[in-house]
């Protein structure tokens, strides 16, 4: 019984490590998947993650503001200012030519890998 | 690559204004003959270039990581430096204990520090696209 429970304990601490390093690569991904989805302005973005991801995914504004300017920066995201409900604008981030290329070319290249029968199995 | 942001346009009129009272206080302390206490103006303005520096710098990555290694901003403040130094001393602002040899010295010496830093930066950016460094793009 002692055992057992010392053996999930050391689960739980080795799968919250894996997590957190597995998370940090995965945010980009996300944030892609919510502006192929349709152009979002940020708290939708975030809003897109958490929910899709059902939870396991969490961002805060300021580090999706930064991502996205970077994203910005090198062409693959691009936004447009639309009126907000009372306050100031909001930029409603979309995915350029670039950006929906380089998803595509990722998700074939990474995650489609996924959907063979062989990894299917296993995965179940 | 974007070369002029906020921050660094924040840091050009904050360097600009701090050369400027430095250099008018340290004309007015040598004419003064307080040549001891230059040494502690003259610290302390280096001291307040490197906070403003380290203070607009930090902001500047955490906005947009360009990875430059610091030569955006080396380069504005050896221009800030010498172009007030040089103009200072052309308008005849300066004590009669400045010279303008030491100033064209200051530039020649710190100008060749700063092509090598330059060329540490024409290195650094095949590591970079559109001047954010690769492996920071996707992180």
């Amino acid at each position: 019984m002692r055992t057992s429970m010392k053996q999930t304990n050391k689960t739980q601490e080795l799968l919250s490590a894996w997590e957190d390093t597995y998370k940090k690569g995965q945010l980009t991904l996300w944030i892609f998947l919510a502006l192929k989805d349709g152009k979002k302005y940020v708290d939708e973005i975030r809003e897109f993650v958490q929910e899709q991801s059902e939870e396991t995914m969490s961002c805060e504004s300021q580090s999706l503001y930064r991502n996205l300017r970077k994203y910005q920066h090198v062409g693959v995201v691009d936004f447009e200012t639309r009126e907000g409900n009372k306050g100031p604008d909001r930029k409603y981030y979309y995915l350029t030519d670039v950006g929906s290329e380089l998803l595509e070319t990722f998700i074939k290249r990474n995650i489609n890998l996924f959907f063979n029968d062989r990894i299917q199995k296993l995965i179940k | 690559m974007k070369v002029f942001t906020k921050n660094l346009i924040y840091f050009i009129i904050s360097m600009t204004i701090l050369t400027v009272i430095f250099r008018y206080t340290l004309s007015s302390m040598l004419d003064a003959k307080l040549f001891w206490e230059v040494w502690i103006m003259a610290t302390a303005y280096g001291l307040g270039a490197f906070f403003l520096g380290w203070y607009f710098g930090k902001k500047d990555g955490n906005d947009l990581p360009l990875y430059d290694i610091g030569f955006r901003f080396h380069f504005a403040t050896y221009l800030i430096c010498n172009v007030i130094g040089e103009l200072w001393l052309l308008s005849d602002f300066h004590s009669k204990y400045e010279n303008i040899f030491t100033v064209h010295l200051t530039a020649l010496i710190w100008g060749a520090f700063l092509a090598i830093h330059f060329i540490f930066f024409l290195i650094s950016r095949k590591k970079a696209i559109n001047g954010i460094k690769k492996t920071e793009i996707f992180e």
